[in-house]
């Protein structure tokens, strides 16, 4: 067997940020209002999503109420810290996606509204989520960890209707793949030095959301080359 | 199934792969887009032993390449994200290819089991190293007597000997074959004390002491690109076994009664349905694997679902007779000096003659 020098542990691994300096709260002031802003878009978006498919109104709603009481939980992590969550810029964040699921709803496009919702926000939302529990202050690792086991509730109702139409979709899922993963690949650049700060690495943030993307596209019926192609579209561009 | 995890040679490598499987963005992207890249599920396809018995196997790419090694971060997710990607697929055994088990190990990544709401199940995997220790003993068994080297006098070096494949090799060749001596080569030398009182023999030697005496070495230590070897100061003729990880001995030393072998390297009894085999370059891709990758077919093939290589100087000589017998039940075989090579060697021999 080969040998390999022994590695230098990063300072980064198994350390925690110090949460009271003024550099955490300024990060922490935008990564938070992401998550709230995230929360309520995705709150939003199921109501919306449930004009377009009356029988499943309910069970959106349902979902949509889930998202509404994360909100909170996130509220009070920046409580928590003393921080004031910095809103406009997360609602500034989330606007191209948000315009392109508003065209898609106006357009009756229920596939492409459930890709950008319950696949690609949910998807990053569990990655994030993810990566932040090890690194986070001990009140808001709690909360997520509450939070995370709900996400998976929500990618696996998109997972489900797009597994049953799937044929039907192909298409407009590979289009409305081509036009949402560059955005999120964006978002993640845009966030990349704030969630340094709080010990996340873009890198990881990228990797472990294509995972849950990727995973997500096979629970569907994608096959593994198409999944490959699709994903690659946030590596570049 | 079996499962594989296995990566690119190289970064050029992993980006002509990517355009061969139409993956255009990935075959331009850069290093840091590698870096955050997802491990894929390439292919699955089916091996037929030679008993008739057929299994279905998965190639999982990690997209991990060797020039992450130094990103200790990005090195070490690569392998996690693959092997949770083998797990969640239900595979029941996986083997850890190339760098990756190499990667688990030096970093000791068993410390690690939990890789988001995955508990990694070691059970689930191997290192193949044990195959692999076996593969290698019967290529110098076979193959010192076809260049007229008696291993009951021969001297064998071992370089790498401390390692997991390195200490089950001197294991089996001092108990197993019995070789003259056992020449003891590795860079920590509290384990290679530790060694040589196990074994109740062998010598210690530095590498440059061990060389020119050797008529057989074994290399599973990767060799640093520095490395130089006075080709004239090598015994002649002399059998070189390359085990280490990447494969780069042969341009460094072959010719001139010095010949190298790939170790640990299986050519199976038919050719096989798949691709992946071209990119790690081996001569006829169809057939021949590395020996590790072919471990978990074994232990598909024996429903054997444990993780039969694992930790270090964990293997056994029974567990290594066990999973040779397998192999050569279900048609694998070690490669052997090619008819160029052993050709060569003839003539060499004739020379000697002469003179």
């Amino acid at each position: 067997m080969a040998t390999l020098e022994a590695p230098e542990l990063g300072t980064e691994t198994g350390n925690l940020p110090d949460f009271t300096t003024e550099t955490y709260k300024d990060a922490y002031s935008r990564i938070n209002a992401i998550v709230i802003e995230g929360e309520q878009e995705a709150h939003d978006n199921y109501i919306a999503i449930g004009t377009l498919l009356p029988d499943q109104a309910e069970e959106l709603t349902k979902l949509a109420r889930m998202e509404l009481k994360h909100m909170k939980g996130f509220t009070a992590c920046a409580n928590n810290l003393g921080v004031t969550a910095d809103m406009a810029f997360a609602k500034e964040f989330f606007a191209p996606l948000h315009n392109n699921f508003t065209t898609a709803l106006e357009a009756g496009k229920v596939p492409t509204c459930l890709l950008i919702q319950a696949l690609l926000i949910e998807a990053f939302a569990i990655s994030a989520y993810h990566i932040y529990i090890p690194v986070a202050d001990p009140f808001a690792r709690k909360i997520t960890e509450g939070v995370v086991k709900d996400e998976y509730t929500h990618l696996n109702y998109g997972q489900e209707w797009l597994k049953a139409n799937l044929e039907s979709c192909r298409e407009e899922l590979e289009q409305a793949n081509r036009d949402n993963l560059p955005l999120i690949r964006r978002m993640l650049d845009q966030v990349a030095a704030d969630a340094a700060v709080l010990h996340m690495d873009k890198e990881d943030l990228i990797e472990d959301f294509l995972i849950a993307y990727q995973e997500a596209l096979t629970e569907i019926g994608f096959s593994t080359r198409e999944i490959a192609r699709m994903a690659a579209a946030a590596l570049v561009g | 199934m079996f499962g594989l995890i296995g990566h690119s040679s190289s970064f050029a490598q992993a980006q002509e792969k990517a355009r061969e499987l139409g993956l255009q963005e990935m075959a331009e992207a850069d290093m840091l887009a590698w870096c955050s890249a997802p491990p894929q599920l390439l292919e699955t396809f089916q091996v037929t032993s030679r008993t008739g018995k057929t299994i279905e196997g998965t190639y999982i790419d990690s997209c991990f390449v060797p020039e992450m090694l130094s990103r200790f971060k990005t090195a070490t997710r690569k392998v996690q994200n693959a092997m949770e990607m083998a797990q969640k697929q239900g595979i029941n055994v996986t083997a850890l290819g190339g760098f990756t088990s190499i990667i688990f190990e030096n970093y000791d990544l068993s410390k690690f089991q939990q890789i988001r709401n995955t508990t990694l199940e070691w059970q689930r995997f191997t290192t193949g190293n044990t195959h692999t220790a076996w593969v290698i003993c019967q290529q110098v068994e076979r193959n010192a007597p076809l260049l007229g080297i008696d291993l009951s006098q021969a001297k064998v070096a071992v370089v790498g000997a401390t390692g997991d494949i390195g200490s089950a090799v001197c294991r089996w060749l001092s108990q197993k074959t019995g070789v003259g001596e056992l020449l003891l080569v590795a860079r920590q030398q509290q384990r290679l004390q530790d060694l040589q009182t196990s074994l109740g023999g062998g010598t210690i030697l530095s590498l440059e002491e061990a060389l020119p005496q050797a008529d057989v070495v074994v290399w599973v230590a990767s060799l640093p690109q520095t490395l130089s070897i006075d080709h004239d100061s090598l015994r002649k003729p002399c059998l070189m076994i390359d085990g280490g990880y990447p494969k780069n001995l042969d341009a460094k030393v072959a010719g001139d009664g010095v010949h190298v072998l790939k170790g640990g390297i299986v050519e199976f009894w038919q050719d096989i349905g798949w691709q992946m085999m071209e990119v790690a370059e081996m001569e006829n891709p169809k057939r021949q694997l590395f020996a590790c990758f072919a471990e978990a077919m074994l232990l598909e093939f024996e429903g054997i679902h444990t993780n039969f290589s694992w930790g270090r100087n964990n293997i056994s000589l029974a567990n290594m007779e066990l999973i040779g017998n397998a192999s050569l039940r279900h048609g694998f075989q070690a490669i052997g000096l090619n008819p160029a090579q052993l050709s060569r060697a003839a003539q060499g021999g004739v020379q000697l003659a002469a003179a």
